[in-house]
């Protein structure tokens, strides 16, 4: 059934807003959670996501034109779906109202007129840090007592307290109970290359993917060396309040996910790597060469059908949603710095063999066995307690490549790390 | 080298040390009302009298101010005596030689003496054992500027604190839970110490912090896996020791999950949680609370001898999970 991509609403007193740019064409494929257009509201243009996997149809709004909130302004529909263009200019139910409540109700709420606001602690703190008025804010703890998530409802969001020094960026892409799942990307990606995958794996636990430094939104601060990446990390997760998580790695973000795994063992339940860096010296230095050098769009995309076997498990719509965010936020020099200083002259100079030896918890290795950037030859010689997954006929992107299995294979190794801390709490 | 690790009750990890600071340190001995060839009202001390001799596993005369009294007076002359108490009830006669001599002499004669004094005292209801040997008196203690005053959870810690309170120069009360005794927990053999000053994060959690020590904190873990499977991800703090009390440890939980429970068997009034929440308030953790601190401590009443009342007089696991799941879902 065709899902509609509607103006969603990205600000609390957004009403109406317009499309600047979209990233897929008419007919092009998407996939869940890639950036589908931009919209630009009084106070920012922002990248919207796809709602879903399938091709875009029915998009009739034109580029500029000011929208209601929830307009519809496309449809995502299955690939062999027959589409049946809806009434232009249709305006889907209005998503929920905000949790900010209309000024009236802050009368009858715990937030009163003169200094008896009841709000705890925290939540002065964060409106203190964020220069936020908290007589304008109603709350929603006992008797109108306004708590922290009153002052910023979303902490990912725009009213979220600074992060603590060092923390990178990341997002959430699903909320849940238990351990979450926490997912390191490789290098030259960015957190939004766990999407396809996260659609695989059972939902109810928290995902959660960051940006190394370097990478997506998070810039090169420190040096660029796997224990700086590593107490990255950790203050990442620290901010976050994740005291424990199941880790799963891809390339170079499996050699950090080790590294971490054997500096902080108790906080890692379970490891997945997925195509490791740090096994071995080989290395397709060419890739990272060329990848850095690559200037037009031809010749990067070029470089990134390296990745796979079959270039459309990538998808088009993959490689042109990285290009455009490459062109947004090249990081070019911070990825030449890495590349210069992790795999110097087309060998990698880190490995992280004794990490995974002095890991004692849940591993298990995914390779393709047609890696064309990382050998899987390298996977001889693990510990016997790693479990070794070497899949045929795919490459470096098992995530991308074989969805289903990768899923399958980080669910039963989370499920294991899980029984495993039962049991030794229990 | 790893030692060797056995599954042990709380009463045989306690024994094993004993056993261990006897054999390895002559001015170590035992005394307490039938610890000899009774083997101790808990059956802690079992057959160490055969082991050791009477001369070193002493029964005393029921006369806990006099026991105590050599019991100081020893350890005052260089001996490490370790004395039992068979119920913590009967500290209110020994009060005496433990609140104004033990804990004072060091202070008072300019440091020139300590007193390496151990105190074990079982602790706790839900015996059937009524008012008068079902306290829990460890805030009395803890008071005490001069006394150290542990309270251990686990098989494990009870051995390992234990000798650490031996081999310290200090007066240490040590709290045994009645109702830990046969729980049962890996202990390694051999030698081992635990450090008598701090806590010890027993579950990790984002949502809400738990400090509850003794079978408190037995009943804190078992609430916090049924609040997971709520969603709720609650921390559990162990302190094993309730003076000093490891405040940095809790300070820490706090601000990370901005709410905090604490959970004691001691009357609610003044006791140990009450303590623990004043002391947060007053740390760099207040601008950190998104709550009122909660606090589940026993009844205000002597505890009765009515199975059900004797349990409804102190906090069980469903309190506590009723209580932390209302600090979590900002109920309070």
């Amino acid at each position: 059934m065709a899902v509609e991509v509607i103006l969603p609403r990205v600000d609390m007193d957004m009403e109406t807003g317009k499309i600047n740019h979209w990233f897929v064409a008419e007919g092009e494929a998407v996939v869940k959670g890639m950036p589908l257009f931009e919209i630009e509201t009084d106070k920012a243009a922002m990248e919207i996501e796809a709602p879903a996997d399938g091709i875009l149809r029915g998009v009739s709004v034109k580029i500029g034109e000011t929208l209601p909130v929830g307009a519809v302004v496309g449809w995502i529909c299955a690939r062999d779906e027959i589409f049946e263009a809806p009434v232009p200019g249709a305006v889907a139910e209005k998503p929920p109202a905000p949790p900010q409540a209309a000024p009236e109700a802050l009368q009858s709420s715990g937030a009163g007129a003169n200094g008896d606001l009841r709000a705890t602690p925290k939540a002065r703190r964060w409106a203190r840090e964020q220069a936020i008025d908290l007589s304008s804010i109603s709350g929603t703890g006992p008797d109108g007592r306004i708590q922290a998530k009153d002052v910023a409802p979303n902490r990912a969001g725009l009213t979220s307290p600074p992060p603590p020094r060092g923390a990178l960026h990341g997002e959430w892409l699903a909320r849940g109970a238990g351990t979450p799942i926490v997912f390191v990307h490789g290098f030259g990606a960015d957190l939004n290359g766990w999407r396809p995958l996260h659609g695989y794996l059972s939902a109810g636990r928290g995902h959660f993917a960051l940006d190394l430094p370097g990478h997506g939104q998070s810039d090169l601060m420190g040096p660029a060396t796997l224990e700086a990446f590593v107490e990255s990390v950790e203050a990442t997760l620290v901010a976050e309040g994740v005291t424990s998580a199941h880790i799963v790695g891809h390339s170079l973000g499996g050699a950090v996910a080790a590294a971490y795994a054997a500096a902080r063992p108790v906080r890692v339940r379970s490891l997945t790597l997925l195509a490791p860096a740090g096994l071995g010296p080989e290395f397709n230095g060419a890739f990272a060469t060329g990848f850095l050098a690559a200037q037009g769009d031809a010749s990067l995309a070029a470089w990134l059908r390296q990745l796979a076997v079959d270039e459309a498990a990538l998808g088009a719509a993959m490689v042109k949603a990285t290009l455009a965010r490459r062109a947004e936020r090249p990081h070019v020099e911070a990825q030449t710095k890495i590349a210069a200083s992790l795999f110097p002259d087309g060998a990698q100079a880190f490995s992280v063999r004794t990490q995974l030896a002095s890991y004692g918890g849940p591993l298990r290795v995914v390779f393709g066995l047609e890696d064309r950037i990382l050998p899987a030859a390298q996977t001889r010689g693990l510990p016997g307690a790693v479990a070794l997954h070497l899949l045929p006929n795919i490459g470096h992107m098992p995530h991308f490549e074989a969805r289903a299995v990768t899923a399958e294979i980080i669910e039963d190794n989370v499920a294991a790390g899980d029984r495993r801390a039962a049991a030794r709490s229990g | 080298m790893s030692a060797i690790v056995r599954e042990l009750s709380y009463a045989q990890a306690i024994q094993e040390a004993l056993a261990i600071a006897m054999e390895d340190d002559e001015r170590v001995f035992l005394m307490g009302e039938d610890i000899g060839v009774y083997g101790g009202a808990f059956q802690v001390t079992g057959d160490l009298v055969h082991r050791f001799g009477e001369d070193r596993v002493m029964d005393t005369p029921i006369s806990e101010l006099g026991g105590a009294g050599v019991a100081v007076g020893a350890a005052l002359t260089g001996m490490r005596p370790v004395f039992e108490l068979q119920f913590s009830d009967f500290s209110t006669l020994a009060m005496e030689q433990i609140v104004n001599q033990a804990a004072k002499l060091r202070f008072m004669l300019g440091g020139s003496v300590s007193v390496p004094l151990v105190i074990r005292m079982p602790t706790g209801s839900g015996t059937g054992a009524a008012a008068q040997h079902s306290q829990s008196l460890e805030a009395w203690f803890a008071h005490i500027p001069g006394l150290k005053v542990i309270e251990p959870t686990t098989p494990y810690d009870a051995k390992g604190m234990l000798l650490a309170a031996i081999a310290d120069p200090d007066p240490v009360i040590m709290f045994e839970h009645k109702l830990l005794y046969k729980s049962k927990g890996p202990v390694p053999a051999g030698r081992y110490a635990v450090s008598l000053d701090k806590a010890q994060v027993r579950r990790e959690g984002r949502d809400v912090t738990i400090v509850a020590s003794g079978i408190m904190c037995s009943r804190a873990l078992d609430a916090a896996a049924t609040l997971a499977e709520e969603g709720v991800e609650a921390e559990v703090i162990d302190p094993r020791s309730l003076r000093p009390l490891d405040m940095a440890t809790i300070v820490q939980s706090v601000k990370k999950t901005s709410r905090l429970l604490c959970v004691y068997e001691g009357v609610k009034t003044l006791g140990i949680g009450a303590e623990i929440s004043a002391a947060i308030a007053e740390s760099e953790a207040f601008a950190y609370l998104d709550a009122p601190i909660l606090r589940l401590g026993g009844a205000e009443s002597p505890i009765p001898y009515s199975p059900i009342l004797e349990k409804a007089a102190v906090p069980q696991t469903p309190d506590i999970v009723a209580a932390a799941r209302r600090l979590a879902r900002g109920q309070v």
